[in-house]
């Protein structure tokens, strides 16, 4: 074989796909745990959805109360969790003290660490999935049975079409909606 | 309402750029690695900064993170208090439109208002007390200031407080508590662009200083001599709105106001008049004495006030007609629609023309029963005292005699804008205490020893009254970004503390309150006082009730002694008018980068001003566009670039005030014509007899559009009134080409946008509005030079005809949402595509930047990012952002979206509430800041929609339409109504 055509015929192709597979391989190991289903950073305060949302029942939006109003489902002011623990469990224990009516005191705000995270270029509106009927639990898992809060979905484009594109098993039987938006400006404005 | 909402400490972390001194873990430097291995992905691979939520410790009730709120203000130019409405997303101000409650604006405000955004974030602003060279606290700041001004009371000295306009009553409060406390005080109110002209001939005409309000949408004449009641004059916000309310006829024979234009320089009212007359800003004061003459002799309209016919007797039409060089049969004509629209006609007189021009034009509309119809005068108040060029002159001469112990400068800038800066700053350095109150460094804090950093009016309480039937607030919208105060406050403290007195109020949202219940809150009201502040602190403006005034009698001595003054004057030499800057005002806009950006609406000059000369002069002289010129008047002359103005009359030049600041984003671009203003003569604003010479350099112009002519193109068609009924009769003509998709089916909407080119004046409110909309980024002039300037819409505008007066048509460009986008095919990525609502996307995550779509777009309007113009903003600019809309990187491809953002939260919201979107509640931002409501947005699959008939209109047309783009937009042709050549009556 002429030297040119082995390398033509051999030397590139594999050069090619040695190149494609070192920036997949490495790009997929080299991803941000923040991206994998799965993560669970530390928090900075214990608090268990497995104890509000699992054990007392407390409703999604008691806490997260503008999912159905607004772009963020937001987490709850310091404030709100004395709405209960000012009369209920625990008001006295050192948890409690240490960890929100401190604060409250010093007006110290609470870092929560971002599970779910979505890159600038997407508008993600919690309010119209909430609206539509998809459960909280489609997107965020049994966080009833969540001490940490873990994700449970990956947030790629494909995940958010598989459901746009075929809604019904994520919606109440009754609704009337069929498909999801599709348009870029659905999601990237 | 009444609160202020903003985040607690801690909550803007996230915005901060992620600590650099983080250590290189293996797993970053694999990420690294991976990333210097594809460079083609970089951009992709790189991992965001780790993420926290921040939420309140304490929730304000009425605010929900990711939803807007609004809240009604007010903010004061000169003597206009602009009723504003401020959006905030989780506190922060991030846009500006108009009080849609408040009568005078409904819902508009202006561009430079709208631009106030920057100012608040601007990264100039002062951020804590300075005595002399040295950063210092308030507690000292004030006690220098305090003893100082001890010892000037002590010594029986005078103070001298000098202000911008005061037209807010409980300012006015304040600082007669300073002079109360401070007897030797002398207060002196000075707004370098403001013209008194007007004033001046109220006083002499009527013994009052009354300056009624102008009902430019009650005249169906218009008359403007020298007079931009559409660009910088006045209340242009109103008069816009008012005047495109008449411009729009749906058919041939409904009424349209016509406007006649007597003017040196092509002013934006100029540029939009039925009849535009160019002529030498000294022929206004003789041609409207000759047009009052002509009415009562041609017309048998009487003098008014007992008016002997004798005194205007030199006055005669023909005569002005030849001694300026204008056309005799047009100013007939005028003079004959005058005389038709009795009542309704309104002349208007520019505030650069002396007080005799004024003493005329008044005197015309008192023939013709203006008063009371088209001047409003019952809601006029007695003018805030302001100083003239000439009071100025005499401040200084007492400054350099150092009458004055101390010098209080509360957010002004005489040392820049004044008509002799110069000699001024140098005795400014004889007084012992300067202070200056002032927002950010300029050239007067530079020469202050006490230095206090007050708060910007988004961050403050005030409350104004610049016309008798409107009280307006203003309200924080944010708490002080930095260590500032409010001036108000300042000097509240130090009149406490001169008179000792401790128990005096010092906070100035309590002192007005108690103000407004002591004076305004009407007894008897069944609201409580909180109820009623409050009330009144929603809506930003209280409606009161004026009595109607009686029709004023003019004294026959001033118009005597006014014609006097006239007669027999001839124009001599070159004549200059200087006028404020529609961007820059008197300068105080200099470091808003929006605004510098912003191509004038007639030249496209930004980032500049130069002198406009007129084509024949220009040849005279021998100059071209660019080339430096020296403009000599009286002993003060200035260098600057020339720019040869189609339809300059002759024999005049005009120069921009407001340029030529020194430092920040201007940096010293321009040239500052204040030192042509005049403390002498009959108007400060106006220049005779002025020396125009070869300086020999060049400085060129940076211009935002380059070329001026449709080459015969129907791109901004201009028809007559009876162009249009004749045009009106013929059935379109479909020049759409034949397409391979003739049907497209549309989803739920098809959005669609109507513009009336008729009711455009051009101004450009519409492009600040969506630059603040859509964090379009300031590139700078070098980038404007190479063209990469990044306005998603623009105004073009259009020379025709003859250069010495041309026929000048605005249009708006923004991009044209095809159904058939040349733009779409030829993107290798798929990154520009079409939705099922008829909107082209840009979706700027997949633009790889080979910029094919700008190449194939024949409307040029992709805008190309060149640069990472966001990531250098200075802190806290980014502030301003608006959080809806992405903030493009770098090599992306980005154009007007229709204000998606907009569109998506709108259906959202209908949805939510189970009903249908409902027409006209989806704005996007060009058409919500539109004063002239020349933008209808809406959706084309409702046939009733206003878009709908709209595009339906027989005077619609699309842009190229010939190229089978089949644009969203139609465009309704603008229409001129002039006087029938024929001489018979005008159409009114």
């Amino acid at each position: 074989m002429h030297p040119r055509d082995r390398f033509l015929y051999i030397v590139v192709p594999l050069g090619v796909v040695a190149v494609l597979t070192t920036m997949l391989v490495v790009g997929r190991t080299a991803e941000p745990a923040r991206y994998a289903v799965g993560y669970a950073p530390e928090q900075p305060i214990p608090f268990s959805h497995r104890v509000h949302a699992g054990a007392n029942r407390v409703p999604c939006q008691y806490c997260h109360t503008n999912a159905d109003r607004s772009r963020s489902a937001t987490i709850p002011a310091v404030q709100t969790c004395m709405n209960c623990h000012r009369y209920i469990s625990m008001a006295d224990s050192d948890v409690i003290q240490k960890a929100v009516v401190a604060r409250l005191q010093i007006d110290a705000p609470l870092k929560w660490e971002r599970v779910y995270h979505l890159p600038d270029h997407v508008f993600f509106d919690h309010r119209s999935h909430v609206n539509a009927g998809v459960q909280c639990a489609t997107c965020h898992g049994d966080v009833k049975r969540m001490d940490v809060l873990t994700r449970v979905m990956d947030l790629r484009m494909g995940t958010c079409l598989a459901c746009h594109r075929g809604p019904s098993r994520y919606l109440p039987p009754e609704s009337p909606i069929k498909k999801g938006p599709t348009d870029c400006t659905a999601c990237h404005r | 309402m009444g609160e202020v909402h903003e985040f607690r400490q801690g909550a803007l972390d996230p915005i901060e750029p992620p600590s650099e001194a983080e250590p290189v873990s293996r797993r970053r430097f694999l990420s690294l690695m991976a990333a210097s291995a594809a460079l083609a992905a970089t951009s992709a691979c790189e991992s965001p900064p780790a993420d926290t939520i921040v939420p309140y410790t304490k929730k304000p009730t009425d605010v929900i993170p990711g939803v807007a709120d609004y809240y009604a203000s007010t903010y004061q130019e000169g003597l206009i208090p602009y009723g504003v409405l401020v959006k905030a997303r989780e506190g922060r101000p991030i846009h500006i439109d108009g009080n849609d409650e408040h009568p005078r604006f409904r819902g508009k405000t202006s561009l430079r208002a709208q631009a106030e955004i920057m100012s608040l974030y601007s990264a100039e602003r002062l951020r804590q007390p300075r005595l002399g060279d040295q950063p210092a606290s308030w507690k000292e700041a004030d006690a220098r200031v305090v003893d100082a001004l001890k010892q000037v009371a002590a010594r029986g000295e005078a103070a001298l407080l000098l202000t911008p306009a005061v037209i807010s009553p409980t300012r006015r409060a304040v600082i007669a508590d300073l002079q109360e406390a401070l007897p030797g005080l002398k207060h002196v109110a000075w707004e370098p662009a403001l013209g008194l002209t007007e004033r001046a001939a109220a006083e002499a005409l009527y013994g009052d200083a009354l300056v009624p309000r102008h009902r430019v949408d009650k005249a169906k004449v218009l008359v403007a001599l020298e007079a931009d009641f559409l660009g910088t004059m006045g209340n242009a916000v109103e008069a816009m709105s008012g005047f495109a309310r008449n411009r729009k006829p749906a058919k041939p024979t409904d009424p349209m106001s016509r406007l006649y234009c007597v003017e040196s320089r092509l002013s934006l009212t100029g540029s939009n008049a039925d009849v535009r007359v160019p002529m030498r800003p000294s022929g206004a004061a003789p041609l409207a004495f000759a047009v009052a003459r002509a009415l009562h002799d041609d017309h048998g309209v009487t003098y008014p006030f007992g008016l002997s016919p004798r005194v205007l007797h030199p006055f005669h039409l023909d005569d002005v007609a030849r001694r300026y060089n204008v056309d005799a049969g047009t100013l007939t004509s005028l003079v004959r629609d005058l005389a038709a629209a009795e009542g309704e006609s309104l002349v208007l007189c520019g505030p650069a023309l002396p007080a005799e021009a004024h003493v005329a034009a008044a005197l015309v509309n008192a023939m013709l029963g203006a008063e009371g119809s088209t001047l409003e005068t019952g809601v006029a108040v007695d003018g805030a005292p302001l100083a003239s060029p000439a009071d100025m002159a005499g401040v200084a001469r007492d400054v350099a005699a150092g009458v004055y112990g101390a010098v209080i400068f509360w957010e002004t800038n005489p040392s820049y804008a004044m008509p002799d800066a110069e000699g001024f700053n140098k005795a400014l350095g004889r007084v012992p205490l300067r202070v200056s109150l002032a927002l950010a460094e300029d050239e007067t804090t530079r020469r202050c020893d006490v230095v206090l950093p007050v708060n910007h009016w988004l961050e403050s309480w005030n409350d104004y009254d610049a016309s008798a039937d409107l009280l307006s607030l203003q309200q924080p919208l944010i708490r002080s970004l930095y260590d500032t105060r409010q001036a108000e406050e300042i000097v509240l403290g130090w009149a406490s503390a001169l008179t000792s007195a401790t128990e005096a109020e010092k906070d100035y949202r309590s002192y007005l309150m108690q103000r407004w219940e002591r004076e305004v809150y009407p007894a008897g009201t069944p609201a409580t006082f909180q109820q009623f502040w409050t009330a009144a602190v929603h809506d930003g403006v209280l409606g009161r009730d004026v009595r109607p005034r009686p029709p004023r009698n003019g004294r026959v001595e001033a118009v005597a002694d006014a014609a006097r003054a006239v007669a027999g004057e001839t124009a001599a030499g070159m004549e200059l008018l200087l006028e404020p800057d529609l961007k820059m005002w008197d300068g105080r806009y200099a470091n808003i980068g929006w605004l510098q950006e912003l191509p004038d609406p007639l030249t496209k000059v930004c980032w500049g001003n130069y002198l406009a000369v007129s084509p024949s002069d220009a040849k005279e002289i021998g100059v071209a566009d660019g080339d430096t010129v020296t403009v000599a008047a009286g002993s003060r002359r200035v260098t600057l670039p020339v720019l040869v103005q189609p339809g300059q009359a002759p024999g005049t030049v005009f120069g921009a005030l407001g340029y030529g600041r020194e430092g920040g984003v201007s940096g010293g671009r321009g040239t500052n014509l204040f030192p042509l203003v005049t403390d002498g003569g009959r108007s400060p604003f106006l220049r005779s007899s002025v020396s125009v010479v070869r300086a020999g350099g060049s400085q060129p112009l940076v211009r935002a559009q380059t070329e001026f002519s449709t080459h015969g193109r129907d791109i901004a068609p201009v028809w007559s009134l009876a162009e249009y009924a004749r045009n009106a009769k013929e059935p379109k003509k479909d020049r759409s080409l034949p397409t391979l998709n003739p049907n497209l089916e549309w989803g739920d909407h098809k959005w669609g946008m109507a513009i009336d080119l008729s009711a455009c004046v051009g101004c450009g409110a519409c492009q600040v509005a969506c630059q603040s909309e859509n964090n379009i980024p300031v590139v700078g002039p070098e980038e404007v030079d190479r063209g990469r300037i990044m306005h998603w819409i623009r105004t073009d505008v259009y020379y025709d005809g003859p250069a010495d007066n041309p026929r000048v048509a605005h249009s708006l460009m923004l991009c044209q949402q095809c159904d058939d986008a040349p733009c779409e095919p030829v993107c290798p990525v798929a990154a520009t595509v079409h939705s099922e609502d008829g909107l082209n996307e840009q979706v700027y995550n997949r633009c790889i930047g080979v910029r094919y779509c700008a190449a194939n777009c024949p409307y040029m309007v992709r805008r190309f990012n060149f640069f990472d113009y966001t990531s250098t903003l200075t802190d806290p600019l980014d502030l301003a952002f608006n959080p809806e809309v992405t903030v493009r990187p770098r090599g992306v491809m980005e154009k007007c979206t229709f204000c998606v953002q907009r569109i998506r939260n709108g259906v959202q919201i209908a949805k939510d509430e189970g009903r249908a979107v409902r027409d006209g509640e989806i704005r996007p931002a060009c058409a919500m800041a539109c004063p002239a409501e020349a933008i209808v947005f809406g959706d084309l699959k409702d046939p009733d929609s206003r878009v709908s008939r709209l595009s339906r209109s027989n005077r619609g047309y699309k842009v190229l339409e010939d190229l089978g783009t089949r644009p969203a937009i139609t465009y309704t042709v603008e229409l001129r109504n002039p006087p029938e050549a024929s001489g018979e009556k005008g159409r009114v």
